[in-house]
């Protein structure tokens, strides 16, 4: 029976103008709740009456600033507007702060760099791009290459096939040893990234760095043209939480830099990132830094067959509230083996509907990204860089585990310095 | 979009009435061609004309779009929009592209009242639902309201029945199986009979489904709209449901059943996610003829050691969520009630798998 026509009978649908590539914030913010249970609460989040903030006033708020909401200030929930006045003076306070905060980095620059590449936009913090990129570099035709490589949109038909199944594939002892090479080859790229780290490189430098060692160790950087990304690896500065395109930015003295590796050597994948230290920190970075850390090894130390994947989350949230750090929850850990990103999907937050449980033999990855303020996130109009909604400071660590008999394997993990990770010794 | 900030920055704003609060109701559509679901939409549509209604046709497809256009109704008047599918790095993403793309354009443009998704008669709507039944604490302006399936009187039963080649599966029958309401349509062209016969084999499959009968797709859409399936909203109404349950005989070979059981006393929280993830996640339970139980739509009441509060259960093919209701269990006796859709189900065998492992670890507690 052929099917009627679609048409919706209110009446002529006007077509509209196709829209300009959208300027795309991300989703809205809402509070969250921790309680040492893993269930939920209540089905339906950000539902809590909100209290006035005015000082010594606890009436239940359902007026909000809308100076605010522009400068994209969370909450400043008032009752009234005769309480918001009588708050006015040290309110508006916050307005001039957050106006400053997002004025650009005073940054060296050549004159032809463009760091405002899209008017309109408003950035989250003081980091800018760095255009134009340099062109994309090329990969030696004797390296074994993964299908996206020769896509033109960049996409997995070996991902796509297997996209929505939970199934984790449990790897035969050839795909485990496969695993342990590439991911000791990542490290090693990673370990040379790591030496770049200073003020005053770019980090397409680094970048450059990284696709030369990829490619003399026979190996193709994973992230080239992953859905047509870039570059052969991610750089993410302070508030950029992950998948930072490397630029022509230098790093300055008290950055902090994440450098995310993943590379690709007969027919696998391997996967890890370390944030560092540029030059010298200040306090509130080697706190966010160190506990990031912790998180990742905390999880790490739980990991072993019977375990839930979605166990990891209440581990890593624990430890990062504890230190009055959010957790982001847009991004998560993944299966990795000859796929790049596939099943089990490995959330970092807490009480998550992650379905699967640890067997010897899988293979899979833990990326916690910790941030100084609120876990809300928003990707820049290049589609990639996932920055804080409230533009502070985001770090993240990553390994490679496999799963064995009586725990996990780091097959990722460092060989030196006792297997402490750079920024330990950068102190 | 921004207005332009001309006045005084020392000058006190008036507030503004909070936004961010309301979630976005999604229902989904499903069933078979020509069963009436756009008829129901386009009821809806003029029904609710007064409310900003966005209408998505066909879910999304695999990996290759880069848009998706959908309607939008408002005041009378229907418009297109466009969702942006750009995919960046859908990899290691939480939240579905399709989702993230509702929830950048109502950024943009604004909340929509509710949010329609109309699927092809092929998709597994449990798949759909998926998509929208996110973690609470992702802090999504969308949420899964229910499933809605829309059944042809005349032919209902004829798809129902249809004969499917080994390992294919009924998608008539699965679209029942995870119906939490189910319309059926075009009653006028049907015998008593034959209606009675459908209905019969409709609540056979899904033992908690409500069924609607209608002419012309016409409900009465406090019906269809606000069900809260999928959330702690309505769960004095399930409680009820659950209470008034009775298991269900078979009407078709090979079929989709409901089993439901009850039993009294307290769970371990961690023991009966044991049992829930080997049921779904590793199909460890078996029926008399050695076939694997495979469970479509889980839905119960329990009550936890250590918890004052009712706990739902609520479960799509392997996603599973525990959540504390705000019913207390005060004086009421403490029963555990559960349901389970699916196929290959063998309520004996289920209820003392369940009985054995999970309720005998809280003797005496």
């Amino acid at each position: 029976m052929p099917r009627p026509p679609l048409a919706l009978r209110l009446g002529p649908i006007p077509r509209m103008r196709r829209p300009p590539p959208a300027i795309r914030p991300g989703p809205p913010l809402s509070p969250s709740s921790l309680s040492d249970s893993t269930l939920s609460t209540d089905g339906m989040a950000s539902l809590q009456a909100k209290e006035c903030e005015a000082d010594g006033c606890c009436q239940e708020a359902k007026l909000q600033c809308p100076r605010c909401i522009t400068l994209g200030i969370q909450g400043s929930y008032f009752c009234s507007q005769e309480c918001f006045k009588k708050n006015w003076a040290t309110h508006k306070l916050l307005h001039k702060k957050a106006k400053e905060q997002n004025n650009e980095e005073p940054n060296e620059c050549a004159k032809d760099v463009n760091t405002d590449p899209w008017p309109g936009y408003r950035f989250t913090g003081t980091l800018r791009p760095y255009y134009p990129l340099t062109p994309l570099r090329l990969v030696p035709g004797d390296i074994q290459r993964p299908d996206y490589a020769d896509h033109s949109r960049g996409m997995s038909e070996s991902e796509q096939t297997l996209k929505g199944t939970s199934q984790i594939k449990i790897l035969p002892p050839e795909d485990i040893e496969g695993m342990r090479v590439v991911c000791k080859l990542a490290r090693e790229v990673l370990d040379i990234a790591a030496l770049m780290v200073k003020p005053g490189i770019t980090t397409e430098e680094i970048d450059h760095t990284v696709h030369l060692a990829c490619t003399a160790r026979k190996c193709y950087p994973s992230p080239l043209n992953y859905y047509n990304f870039p570059k052969s690896c991610c750089t993410s500065v302070n508030e950029v939480i992950c998948h930072g395109i490397p630029d022509q930015r230098p790093l300055q003295d008290g950055d902090i830099l994440n450098v995310d590796i993943t590379v690709y050597h007969n027919g696998f994948h391997g996967d890890l990132n370390e944030t560092f230290y540029v030059g010298e920190v200040d306090e509130g970075a080697r706190k966010l830094v160190q506990t990031t850390y912790e998180c990742l090894m905390q999880a790490i130390d739980s990991v072993k067959p019977g375990i839930r994947y979605r166990e990891l989350g209440n581990i890593i949230q624990k430890h990062a509230q504890a230190n009055c750090f959010s957790v982001v929850r847009s991004y998560c850990g993944h299966g990795i083996h000859r796929l790049f990103h596939t099943a089990p999907n490995v959330p970092h937050y807490a009480k998550n509907k992650a379905v699967g449980v640890m067997k010897p033999g899988h293979v899979f990855t833990i990326e916690p990204m910790i941030c100084e303020g609120g876990w809300q996130d928003e990707t820049w109009p290049d589609g990639w860089t996932a920055v804080t909604r409230d533009g502070k400071r985001s770090a993240q660590f990553e390994h490679t585990l496999l799963v064995t008999e009586t725990g996990c394997e780091i097959l990722t993990c460092r060989l030196d310095d006792k297997g402490d990770a750079h920024f330990i010794s950068q102190t | 979009m921004d207005e332009p900030v001309q006045q005084d920055d020392d000058d006190c704003p008036e507030l503004v009435p909070i936004e961010n609060d309301k979630q976005i109701p999604v229902t989904i559509i499903t069933g078979y061609l020509g069963a009436g679901k756009t008829t129901l939409l386009n009821f809806i549509l003029s029904e609710q004309h007064n409310k900003r209604i966005a209408v998505i046709l066909n879910e999304f497809g695999e990996g290759s779009a880069l848009e998706k256009s959908l309607a939008v109704s408002q005041a009378g008047e229907l418009y297109e929009e466009w969702l942006e599918l750009r995919n960046g790095c859908l990899c290691c993403s939480v939240k579905d592209n399709g989702l993230k793309a509702i929830e950048n354009l109502m950024e943009k443009k604004g909340k929509f009242d509710y949010i329609l998704l109309e699927t092809t008669g092929l998709a597994d709507p449990g798949a759909v639902a998926a998509m929208f039944w996110v973690d609470a604490d992702l802090g999504s302006d969308v949420y899964l309201d229910g499933i809605v399936t829309v059944i042809d009187a005349k032919y209902g039963l004829q798809h129902l029945k249809e004969e499917k080649p080994e390992g294919l599966v009924n998608e008539a029958a699965r679209q029942i199986a995870l119906a939490d309401l189910a319309i059926v349509n075009k009653t006028d062209l049907v015998e008593q009979e034959a209606l009675q016969e459908l209905r019969d084999t409709v609540r056979s499959i899904n033992g908690l489904v409500k069924i609607l009968e209608t002419q012309k797709s016409r409900v009465d859409l406090s019906e269809v709209l606000d069900l809260h399936s999928f959330d702690s909203k309505d769960s004095a109404n399930l409680a009820e449901k659950l209470r008034l349950m009775k298991d269900s005989k078979p009407h078709l070979d090979k079929s989709i059943l409901t089993v439901t059981f009850e039993l009294d006393g307290n769970l371990s929280e961690d023991v009966l996610n044991i049992f829930v993830q080997n049921l779904l996640w590793e199909k460890m339970f078996h029926n008399k003829e050695g076939l694997p139980m495979t469970v479509i739509r889980l839905k119960g009441i329990v009550s936890l050691a250590g918890k004052a509060h009712q706990v739902m259960l609520q479960g799509v093919h392997e996603l599973y969520e525990l959540n504390e209701l705000p019913q207390l269990w005060g004086d009421d006796p403490r029963i555990n009630r559960l349901v389970f859709i699916g196929r290959n189900l063998d309520k004996d065998i289920l209820q003392e798998q369940f009985t054995s492992t999970v309720v005998a670890q809280e003797k005496g507690a």
